[in-house]
């Protein structure tokens, strides 16, 4: 675990609430936090906890019932059409086309982003060889394996080299080797610069990764601030002690 | 452009990816007018081309019998096989085993009844010109009925065709009826036969019936099954793309790839764009190749060949409206469908409920009224009614009007639906 790297802004929320239509209650309620360039901030929480509406509404997928959120490029303040492009995201789901080869959908959502070759071609190949997929890219994805898929639901929201790198579960149901390919990588991204904000529920995996850790619990912050800090505030031993002394040991829809 | 080129390139992958959506724009459709063009031709060449296989048990002892069979084969109406000396009691039977459709039973008294009411009227003719005969036959004031002739039908002949046969042989037998009228009447007056001049201008005189389609142009388009089905079928083949493209669209917004399009910017309009540009491809081919095997294929396996509309403007206009409707429609029921389950059964049920109203298997005009008003609630029967003007009428711009019409208000009303549910679920 490392220390906040930088304290200049990337994204500033404040005071959100998110209620979807026809709940009974709101999913966020004014949720308040920074982001701050180059760290990696996960997001914890029991299910229902709101972590993926967080990330949807941040990477503009979702509107915001209420609130602010601002996003800062080069310490100014600049409206969400200018972030976008800047902007990667990894979805939970395999947000791909299953009919297509690795390269094909690589090279599809290159486009979509802009990208062209000569430039796309060598990043395609690059994303490929790094996480071990090169000898796969013209297999069509329908064939993958459950890792494999992970591995290229990641390629695609690292193809335009985003500044800020949204990660919803990016490891959910991969092997051991697949997930380390996987941290690797974003380690190594968030090395050269990329701010990540991310959410799972491997705990341990997660101590590892993150500078800075937002708890969620009815959609609502209960604890913010880097690991170390909070453990001894809660008397914790692990992020998983501490989620559960924080959010209580019953089970959850 | 680079956006809606990789965008387009992606659809065509995963439209040549989906096998069974191509069968089912393609093949099935080119199956289902083959068929069907190759039924109802049968019932068309039955009514047009007077093909109904008719037994004539001929019993007559006179030779009126004779003229009415001799009547029905001028007639050219029928295919004819006479038979004698067979019983009344047996003709249901003979009708139900063999192959004929209908038995006309022709009494042995039918030339001395026809004759006997022929001299009863001559005699009440010439009465009422005061010129008073000797009766020849004490029969004349028998019923006419006991000579009547008799029909038996095969359950299975639609009254439709029962109706055209009575009529038919209520014709002959009025002609023969009048011509023995007529000698009777020259008989009476002291004349062996009907002199040849009378005979002549009564013949000449007969009016005539001029038949035609009505058409609004000099085109000698003739109607038929091929006319009615290669239009119909490839509506409905455009229609049933609501099975590939809802899908497709269904299984993007579940998949996720919608949400990720949402990050990019620009990028889902694009992709919407594309999807319309190669269902509109794969909607005017589809109409290319119905219409091609109409004009080339259907003549080397001895049905009608399709006559291509002569005006071309208004042809590539309700083709291009039809297909805007059916990928309209298809994008509809795909961005409100939650499951592709509920994509195929409802996009596929609905477009069949669609067919069967609009006219495309029975066309509407045979349907009672109020089948017809709810038939103009389809999107298939306006297409219909637009191919129909041109296929079956020659049509020009003012009988376009109501479908071009409707067409463009039905699209867009889908359109705004969609992006509507689309806005909604924030992709735009």
């Amino acid at each position: 675990m490392t220390e906040q790297k930088n304290t200049s802004h990337i994204i500033k929320v404040s005071g959100i609430t998110k209620r979807y239509p026809k709940a009974e209650s709101n999913s966020l309620t004014e949720v308040s936090f920074d982001v701050f360039r180059g760290e990696k901030l996960g997001i914890f929480g029991p299910n229902g906890a709101g972590k993926t509406t967080l990330i949807s509404i941040l990477s503009g997928i979702l509107p915001k019932s209420s609130g602010e959120v601002h996003y800062y490029i080069d310490n100014q303040s600049a409206n969400f059409k200018k972030i976008l492009p800047k902007i990667g995201f990894v979805p939970q789901d395999f947000a791909l086309y299953q009919e297509l080869t690795a390269t094909q959908n690589l090279r599809y959502f290159g486009k979509m982003h802009g990208l062209k070759n000569p430039e796309l071609e060598q990043k395609i190949s690059s994303l490929l060889a790094i996480l071990g997929l090169d000898h796969v890219g013209n297999r069509k994805l329908a064939s993958f394996s459950g890792g494999m898929k992970r591995r290229i639901n990641l390629a695609i929201g690292l193809i335009n080299d985003p500044e800020i790198l949204f990660l919803d579960e990016p490891t959910v149901g991969v092997d051991v080797q697949s997930k380390v390919a996987i941290m690797s990588l974003l380690n190594e991204l968030n090395a050269k610069g990329t701010t990540m904000i991310y959410t799972s529920h491997h705990l341990r995996e997660a101590e590892d990764f993150c500078d800075r850790t937002l708890l969620l619990d009815n959609g609502k912050i209960i604890a913010e601030g880097t690991l170390n800090d909070l453990l001894k505030q809660h008397n914790a031993e692990s992020l998983e002690d501490l989620l559960i002394n924080l959010t209580g040991k019953a089970l959850r829809d | 452009m680079e956006r809606f080129k990789a965008s387009l390139l992606k659809e065509i992958l995963l439209l040549l990816h989906d096998k069974v959506g191509l069968l089912l724009m393609y093949l099935m459709p080119l199956l289902l007018v083959f068929i069907i063009t190759i039924v109802q031709d049968s019932a068309f060449r039955l009514v047009n081309e007077n093909r109904l296989d008719i037994l004539i048990v001929n019993n007559d002892k006179g030779h009126l019998g004779d003229s009415l069979v001799q009547s029905m084969k001028n007639a050219g109406s029928f295919k004819i096989d006479v038979k004698k000396g067979i019983d009344e009691r047996q003709l249901a039977n003979l009708t139900l085993e063999g192959s004929k459709l209908a038995t006309l039973f022709v009494p042995s008294n039918f030339t001395q009844s026809l004759s006997s009411n022929s001299q009863r009227i001559s005699n009440a003719m010439l009465s009422e010109f005061g010129m008073e005969t000797e009766p020849r036959s004490n029969k004349g004031n028998q019923n006419a009925i006991e000579g009547g002739v008799k029909l038996i039908f095969d359950p299975v002949l639609q009254e439709s065709f029962q109706v055209t046969l009575i009529n038919n042989l209520q014709t002959m037998i009025s002609g023969i009826e009048s011509k023995e009228m007529i000698r009777q009447l020259y008989a009476d007056m002291g004349y062996d036969e009907i002199p040849a001049k009378i005979l002549k201008e009564l013949n000449r005189n007969r009016t005539k019936i001029e038949a035609k389609p009505a058409m609004s142009g000099e085109s000698a388009m003739i109607p038929n099954s091929t006319q009615h089905n290669v239009p119909a079928w490839s509506i409905f083949a455009m229609f049933f793309m609501v099975i590939s493209l809802g899908s497709n669209l269904v299984k993007e917004r579940l998949s996720g790839s919608f949400v990720r399009l949402q990050t990019i910017p620009g990028s889902f309009l694009h992709a919407m764009f594309a999807k319309i540009t190669v269902y509109s491809f794969v909607a005017l081919t589809q109409l290319m190749i119905m219409f091609a095997i109409g004009v080339y294929i259907f003549p080397l396996i001895g049905l009608p060949k399709l006559n291509l509309p002569s005006h071309i403007f208004p042809f590539l206009l309700i083709s291009i409206l039809s297909a805007m409707a059916a990928i309209s429609y298809a994008a509809m029921v795909g961005t409100y469908a939650k499951t592709q389950e509920q994509a195929n059964g409802f996009g596929a049920i609905s477009i069949i409920i669609f067919a069967a109203i609009g006219g495309i298997w029975v066309p509407s005009f045979v349907m009672p009224d109020y089948m017809v008003m709810i038939s103009k609630l389809s999107p298939l029967h306006w297409c219909l009614e637009g191919f129909y003007s041109l296929f079956l009428k020659d049509g020009s711009w003012d009988q376009l009007t109501g479908p071009v019409v409707y067409l463009i208000v039905f699209t867009v009303l889908c359109q705004f639906l969609a992006l509507w549910r689309l806005r909604r679920q924030h992709y735009i």
